[in-house]
């Protein structure tokens, strides 16, 4: 409940402000909601199987989010920025899906 | 990995598995381990009770990065694109300024031509000599294009074949795949049969063909004088009242039943009355002050035969 309350919030305010995210940040911008994707639907899976852990969620967020970045960085650094960004999106996509799934078993039974 | 594999006692696809290793790793151990271990850890200690109030504060602040990311991101790609259809928005103003501006300066071209052709119907009006200058200087206007005409004619309509129109694979007038398209070399036909059959005066979709007009094509445009056509064309004609039957008879009438293949359409009509514009693509290259005795009318050195090159440029 509080947990909705505040992502609702967190929208909410970022709708309102339109915070403007500084050009060097904007490439991480699309890989930061992926891997901020993968975070929550790993802790709504966690929550249905009944061991969640906030910190644990939390945590995998910002590291997440972060190593994400520091990934796509070193990419463009090295000069193979797209293809470490797709590989990055490809993980993630494939653990969102997993988790996705298993999130359907446990609501549908099916 | 909490889970052993027990799943797989039969050990003979164990190198496959192991090539596969990281997909299968993706794929079943989505869920993050810390999440098994904390639960572990939580079991192994009776209470977490104490703490879970801070934990709450922290989830909460959490979800709210979470939901702040995501609405920041939105925002963005909004604003991007948004950024996008403003620059391509303010380019068709642009656009569409000039084309104003454009038209405003035809109008003022036009009006003071028209005002110049009045001087010089005033001032040649003088005397008697001016008088036969002037007849022959209209005669003349109307033959090369540069003057208005008004008279009897025929009116020729082509269209674009529909985006469905079927053909034949190969067609030769261009070699191309879109072949229901009326292209520059099917008007110059058209218009030189047109020519042929007796016209006086020619306007395509409103632009006066003079005796130095172009008919060419950029890109699938087609262009007279350098001025892009829309589709569908008219072909306007004034001429003698058989022209229509020899334009019919002639390679014309043919020419059109062949494009009538490609799914073109065209019609050709009788009018009783057509007004032709003059042409606003020409400009004055070559003048002489006359001789003082006598103007010798055979001398201005024209041509009478304006009909022949209507269409310059490649005409089969």
């Amino acid at each position: 409940m509080i947990a909705a309350v505040g992502l609702v919030l967190g929208i909410v305010v970022g709708l309102f402000l339109e915070p403007t995210v500084p050009t060097w940040l904007q490439p991480y911008l699309p890989i930061a909601v992926v891997a901020a994707l993968d975070a929550v639907f790993g802790g709504v899976r966690a929550l249905l199987d009944g061991i969640f852990n906030d910190k644990v969620f939390v945590v995998s967020f910002v590291s997440n989010v972060l190593v994400a970045a520091l990934i796509v960085y070193l990419g463009d650094q090295l000069g193979v920025g797209t293809q470490l960004s797709t590989g990055v999106v490809v993980v993630l996509g494939i653990r969102i899906f997993a988790n996705a799934a298993a999130i359907r078993r446990q609501l549908f039974k099916a | 990995m909490p889970t052993p594999p027990t799943t797989t006692p039969t050990p003979v696809p164990e190198h496959r598995v192991d090539s596969m290793t990281l997909l299968r790793d993706l794929v079943e151990d989505s869920l993050d381990e810390g999440y098994a271990r904390a639960a572990a850890r939580r079991a192994a200690e009776p209470d977490g009770g104490p703490r879970a109030r801070g934990r709450g504060v922290l989830l909460v602040v959490g979800l709210v990065a979470v939901g702040l990311l995501l609405a920041t991101a939105y925002a963005q790609t909004r604003s991007r694109a948004g950024s996008a259809e403003q620059a391509h928005s303010s380019l068709i103003a642009t656009v569409q300024q000039k084309e104003h501006a454009n038209d405003r300066e035809q109008l003022r071209l036009d009006r003071l031509r028209t005002s110049v052709q009045r001087d010089q119907q005033q001032s040649l009006a003088l005397t008697s000599a001016g008088r036969d200058l002037a007849a022959r200087l209209g005669r003349l206007e109307s033959s090369t294009g540069t003057g208005a005409v008004e008279g009897p004619g025929m009116v020729v309509q082509i269209a674009d074949a529909g985006p469905s129109g079927d053909g034949s694979d190969v067609d030769p007038r261009t070699g191309e795949a879109d072949q229901g398209r009326v292209t520059d070399r099917d008007l110059q036909t058209l218009v030189n049969e047109v020519w042929a059959a007796g016209a006086e005066a020619v306007a395509v979709n409103g632009q006066r063909l003079t005796v130095l007009s172009a008919i060419r094509s950029a890109g699938d445009a087609v262009l007279v004088d350098f001025r892009p056509l829309n589709p569908p064309y008219t072909l306007r004609a004034v001429g003698p009242d058989t022209m229509r039957t020899t334009f019919a008879a002639g390679f014309g009438g043919s020419y059109l039943q062949v494009l009538q293949g490609y799914g073109i359409t065209s019609s050709v009509e009788d009018s009783d009355r057509l007004q032709l514009p003059a042409s606003a693509g020409v400009s004055l290259r070559y003048a002489e002050v006359p001789a003082p005795s006598r103007p010798r009318p055979d001398r201005t050195g024209a041509t009478g035969g304006s009909s022949a090159g209507a269409s310059s440029g490649s005409s089969r």
